[in-house]
């Protein structure tokens, strides 16, 4: 969909009005809930869209609203709706080529080649921060169009989270306007899509492959369960993390992953400094982070 | 690849006139340029220019270009040098003499393809040793931008073979040398070091031309064929190769070539690799003006 950060114009707001000591509460309670953490020259940004939701809920003052998030009854439910209201973000179909080709020429090959040797026919994909579905569905695309040649025979299944709950919703409608699918390719959007009025409805077929639901990352206990993948999508998410959340974050992945997984990042996001873990490698075009298979403790470590 | 084999190849070029000269203004340039940037003479590197009224008029157009231009515009050889650096001259010369050491109906892959990948090796060899603290870029540069001369000895020696061999490396998508070592029987590495030896280049270049796919012992080569090596294949990997998917994944920090260097440069450790990957965005975009600049005007081949 087009973005709604795109359509909705920001709310303009005075430099002086920055300057409100509770505005420092409230991003620093956000992060604390989300791991989201706004820099000072991003600020404007954090208050134009806590401001729609002032005028929502009829605070007055940026002190009138941090109460609403910390002392009124319904404080979780107004968290979470100033959350859906700064974590809209850009996506589209197929965003990355380079990304989707290390896929099909690369990683689905070797994961299938390595399984199967144990026996397993069966792939788990996870986008995490999936927006509006864009990413999700891609995948379950891509993965449908393989279990005609190195998949064959193989099932799979994309599970798709996001702490957005709007955005949530939306995916599981999986409507997207023509500026969504601008990228995807003609093959695709034949097999893939039904057109329904001026927009593209996600087939039949792909449905059933992809499920949604809503989940915090900084949400340990829940992270915990998110377990045997063999590939992460995690793209432009983490860019809005500081470093301590990003860590901890990159640590379930890495958890959660089979040996031999595959996480990916969006365009320039690195790990460099946040975890040693993970192996970066390189494709054309792309790189990624893989759980290298662990050749039994090196001698001499207890 | 053997001595004899080597002799056998050698012998084959030279009876059919295959070998390409080397061209005039290279051995000056290299003189030149081997001495400390600081040192070098701005005038002998505008003489140098001046002597070639297409290399001239390609300095001054480039300096002139989107990329450079300034606010007034550079009308003589001297104001173009001096807007372009004396770095950006150096690779316009380069490119330049080396694109004319074939004549232009004998090129087999498409030339501003190869000069692309060329110099995007020489800069990334270049960044590569100024990052680790090997002490000297410019030899990492000029190792870079020849590590493919071969392909130039391919085009000449065996143009029809070396044609099917392309074709066949970029529809199974392989590396060049292996499609070579099965049609040919012997790769650019191996008439490229013959090349060299018969430019006269110093050895260490020419190690870097034989050994930058397959560097065997690191040990043999140095830093020098290792950073080649990896410029090589980040190039490939980075948009800068010779245009055909390698469906391949590379994991640098667990190359033969890159363990070598992280013994003798603790700089290595250091590297953010996928940043550095990255920045190869914006090489990309600089060498394609400089290919464009040597190519425009001149008639495809
Ligand atoms: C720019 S979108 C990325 C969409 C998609 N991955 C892509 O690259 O096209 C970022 C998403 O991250 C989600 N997000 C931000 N913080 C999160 C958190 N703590 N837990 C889960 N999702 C989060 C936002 O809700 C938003 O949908
Ligand atoms: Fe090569
Ligand atoms: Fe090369």
């Amino acid at each position: 969909m087009p973005n709604e950060a795109t359509l909705l114009k920001d709310e303009t707001v005075a430099p002086e009005y920055l300057a409100d000591p509770a505005w420092i509460r409230i991003r620093d309670l956000i992060y604390q809930v989300s791991g989201i953490y706004q820099a000072e020259n991003k600020f404007y940004l954090l208050v134009s869209r806590a401001v729609r939701r002032m005028k929502v809920v009829g605070a007055r003052s940026p002190r009138e609203y941090l109460e609403f998030l910390t002392a009124r009854p319904n404080r979780e439910s107004e968290m979470r709706n100033l959350l859906n209201e700064i974590t809209i973000g850009e996506t589209c179909l197929f965003r990355s080529l380079p990304q989707i080709d290390a896929l099909r020429k690369v990683v689905i090959p070797s994961l299938a080649e390595a399984k199967k040797k144990l026996a397993y026919t069966k792939l788990r994909f996870w986008s995490a921060g999936c927006s509006t579905g864009e990413e999700p569905y891609t995948l379950a695309m891509i993965l449908l169009e393989e279990t005609q040649s190195t998949l064959k025979g193989w099932t799979f299944e994309v599970v798709a989270t996001d702490l957005n709950d709007r955005s949530v919703a939306k995916a599981q409608e999986g409507v997207y306007n023509d500026y969504a699918v601008r990228n995807v390719p003609p093959e695709f959007m034949k097999k893939y899509f039904t057109k329904s009025g001026a927009d593209y409805r996600v087939a039949d077929s792909v449905r059933p492959h992809v499920s949604f639901s809503r989940l915090n990352m900084l949400d340990d206990s829940k992270m915990l369960f998110m377990r045997g993948i063999d590939v992460i999508f995690c793209c432009n998410v983490l860019i809005y993390f500081d470093g301590k959340s990003k860590t901890r974050t990159i640590q379930h992945f890495y958890n959660g992953l089979l040996p031999n997984g595959y996480f990916f990042l969006g365009h320039s996001e690195s790990l460099f400094g946040i975890n040693d873990k993970f192996r970066l490698v390189h494709f054309p075009g792309a790189t990624a982070y893989w759980k290298a298979v662990e050749t039994s403790v090196k001698a001499g470590t207890p | 690849m053997k001595t004899e084999s080597l002799d056998r190849l050698r012998s084959r070029i030279v009876k059919i006139d295959a070998m390409p000269a080397i061209p005039v203004i290279l051995r000056p340039l290299l003189r030149c340029l081997d001495q400390p940037a600081e040192q070098v003479d701005m005038n002998r590197i505008v003489e140098l220019v001046s002597y070639d009224k297409s290399i001239a008029a390609q300095c001054i157009r480039m300096a002139n270009s989107a990329l450079f231009s300034r606010n007034t515009p550079a009308e003589t050889v001297r104001t173009a040098v001096l807007s372009l650096g004396m770095w950006r001259v150096r690779d316009l010369l380069f490119s330049n003499s080396l694109s004319q050491v074939i004549p232009n109906n004998r090129w087999v892959v498409d030339p501003s393809v190869f000069w692309r990948h060329s110099l995007g090796c020489a800069l990334v060899s270049r960044r590569f040793a100024e990052i680790i603290g090997y002490p000297d870029p410019e030899k990492a540069y000029l190792a870079g931008l020849l590590h493919d001369i071969g392909v130039l000895v391919n085009c000449m020696v065996a143009p029809e073979e070396f044609k099917a061999t392309i074709q066949k490396a970029t529809i199974e998508q392989i590396p060049l040398n292996e499609a070579e070592q099965a049609t040919l029987g012997f790769t650019h590495c191996d008439s490229g070091r013959i090349l060299g030896e018969a430019w006269k280049i110093p050895p260490d270049l020419i190690d870097a031309i034989e050994l930058h796919h397959d560097i065997g012992d690191p040990n043999r080569g140095g830093p020098l064929v290792a950073m080649v090596h990896l410029s090589d294949l980040l190039c490939r990997l980075r948009d800068l190769g010779y245009g055909y998917y390698e469906p391949r994944q590379v994991d640098f920090a667990n190359e033969p070539g890159w363990l070598y260097l992280a013994m003798q440069f603790p700089g290595l450790a250091d590297l953010d690799m996928a940043r550095f990957t990255f920045s190869l965005d914006d090489y990309a975009r600089e060498v394609g003006e400089l290919v464009a600049t040597v190519f425009a005007g001149r008639g495809a081949s």
